[in-house]
C-alpha cells in the first residue's frame, strides 16, 4: 500500500470553508427570497394596475350617469308634485258634497202642514265631510207638536241611507201663538228648530307604505 | 459540524439581513400596494350600487314620464275649465249669467277670501259669497243642482234660505262657495 501524502490539505480546507461560508449561503438564500418577493410584487402591481383601470372605467360611467340621475330625480319630483296636485284636484272634484239631492230629500219629507221658514246648511272637513243643518219652521195641525216631531224623525230616516252618523234633534219646539188655516179649519201651530248633523263621504284610504327590506 | 465564532457572527448577520429584507418588503413595498389595492377595490365596490341606483332612477323617471300624459289627462281637462285672468274679473259675471239662465235675475257675488292649500301646487282656492235676494225654492234648488253639475271646480260649503217676512212665496238665499282657480 503506497503512502499518499496530501500536501494541499490547507488549501482544500480553506476552499471547503469558503464553499460553506454561512454569509454566502445566506446571500444566496436571500437572493432567492428577494427574487420571489420581487416576482410577487410585480404580480400585485399588475393586479393593481388592472384594478385602477377598472376603477377609472367605473368612475367614468358614474360621472356620466350621475348628472343624468340628478336631473332625472329633479324631473321625477317635479312630475310627482304636478301629478299629486292634479290627482288631489280630481279627487276633490269627485268628493264634493252635493246639496241638490239633500234639498230634494228634505223637500220630499216636508208635509203640507209644515212651512220651513229658514234653512241653513254648512259642510266642513276633508275626506268624510261633517254637515250641519238647521231647519226652522212652523207646523200646523190638531197636534202641531206631533207634526214637527214627525218631520224631525222623517228627516233622519230619509237622510240615513245615504249618510252616516245622522242625528236630528230639536233645538226648540214651542206652541205657536197664531192659528193657521188648514183645509178650511183654524188649527193651532207650533214653531220649531231642528238641528241635523251627519257625516258624508268615505274615510280616505291610507297611503300604501313601502315595506323595508 | 462545529461552527466557529466567525461563522456564528456571519449567520447572525445573515439572519438579521433576512429579517430586515422581509420587514422592508412587507412594510415599504407590499403593505402600501395591498392597501392601495384594497382602496381601489372598495372604490369599485362602492361605485357599483351608486351606478345601479343612478340607472334605476333614470329608468324610474322614464317610466313616470311615459305614464305622465295619461295620468295628467284628467288634470288637463280640469285645468282647461278655468279661464285665464283674475278670478274677480270672470267669476262673478259667470255666476250672475248662470243664475240669469235659471230665471234668477238678481244675484251678487263677492270675494270672501282665499283658502290656502299647500299641497295644491299650481292652484288657488277662492271663497265667494253669492247673495240671491229673491228666489223661489224649487227654481233655486234646480239652479243649485245645475250649478253643482256644470261647475265641477266649485263646491257649495254653506247654504242659507230664509223666507221673507212679507212675501212668504219668495225666499232669500245666500250661498258660500269655493272654487279652484289657476295660481
Amino acid at each position: 500500500m503506497s503512502l499518499h501524502l496530501n500536501l494541499y490539505h490547507e488549501v482544500i480546507k480553506a476552499k471547503a470553508l469558503k464553499r460553506r461560508d454561512p454569509l454566502k449561503l445566506t446571500m444566496y438564500a436571500l437572493s432567492a427570497v428577494v427574487a420571489g418577493f420581487a416576482g410577487y410584487y410585480v404580480l400585485q402591481a399588475v393586479k393593481l394596475h388592472s384594478l385602477n383601470s377598472e376603477l377609472a372605467t367605473v368612475k367614468a360611467e358614474f360621472d356620466k350617469l350621475d348628472p343624468a340621475s340628478k336631473a332625472a330625480k329633479a324631473r321625477e319630483v317635479e312630475l310627482s308634485v304636478k301629478l299629486k296636485a292634479g290627482n288631489l284636484l280630481v279627487k276633490k272634484v269627485e268628493n264634493r258634497f252635493y246639496w241638490a239631492p239633500l234639498l230634494e230629500q228634505i223637500m220630499q219629507v216636508v208635509p203640507r202642514e209644515v212651512q220651513v221658514t229658514r234653512f241653513v246648511g254648512d259642510v266642513s272637513g276633508e275626506g268624510p265631510r261633517r254637515c250641519a243643518l238647521s231647519i226652522d219652521g212652523l207646523s200646523a195641525g190638531e197636534d202641531a207638536r206631533h207634526v214637527a216631531e214627525t218631520l224631525r224623525t222623517a228627516i233622519a230616516e230619509k237622510i240615513s241611507p245615504q249618510h252616516k252618523n245622522v242625528t236630528s234633534k230639536f233645538r226648540m219646539l214651542e206652541d205657536g201663538i197664531e192659528m193657521a188655516m188648514l183645509d178650511g179649519k183654524q188649527v193651532p201651530t207650533a214653531t220649531f228648530a231642528i238641528n241635523v248633523e251627519f257625516t258624508s263621504g268615505e274615510e280616505p284610504a291610507p297611503e300604501p307604505t313601502r315595506r323595508k327590506r | 459540524m462545529k461552527l466557529g465564532k466567525e461563522e456564528i457572527q456571519k449567520l447572525v448577520l445573515g439572519g438579521l439581513m433576512v429579517i430586515g429584507v422581509i420587514y422592508c418588503y412587507f412594510t415599504l413595498l407590499l403593505g402600501p400596494l395591498s392597501r392601495r389595492q384594497a382602496a381601489t377595490r372598495k372604490g369599485i365596490e362602492d361605485l357599483g350600487p351608486m351606478i345601479a341606483a343612478a340607472k334605476a332612477q333614470i329608468a324610474r323617471t322614464a317610466n313616470v314620464e311615459r305614464a305622465a300624459p295619461a295620468n295628467m289627462e284628467a288634470t288637463r281637462q280640469v285645468t282647461s275649465m278655468i279661464p285665464d285672468g283674475s278670478p274677480v274679473a270672470w267669476f262673478p259675471p259667470r255666476v250672475g249669467d248662470f243664475f240669469k239662465q235659471h230665471g234668477l235675475e238678481k244675484s251678487t257675488t263677492r270675494l270672501a277670501g282665499e283658502i290656502v292649500e299647500k299641497e295644491m301646487v299650481g292652484f288657488r282656492r277662492m271663497s265667494w259669497s253669492i247673495d240671491l235676494p229673491k228666489v223661489a225654492f224649487v227654481p233655486f234648488a234646480t239652479a243649485v243642482a245645475s250649478l253643482e253639475n256644470e261647475e265641477p271646480l266649485l263646491e257649495i260649503s254653506g247654504l242659507q234660505i230664509e223666507s221673507g217676512r212679507d212675501d212668504l212665496g219668495s225666499q232669500r238665499a245666500l250661498l258660500t262657495v269655493s272654487n279652484y282657480v289657476k295660481q
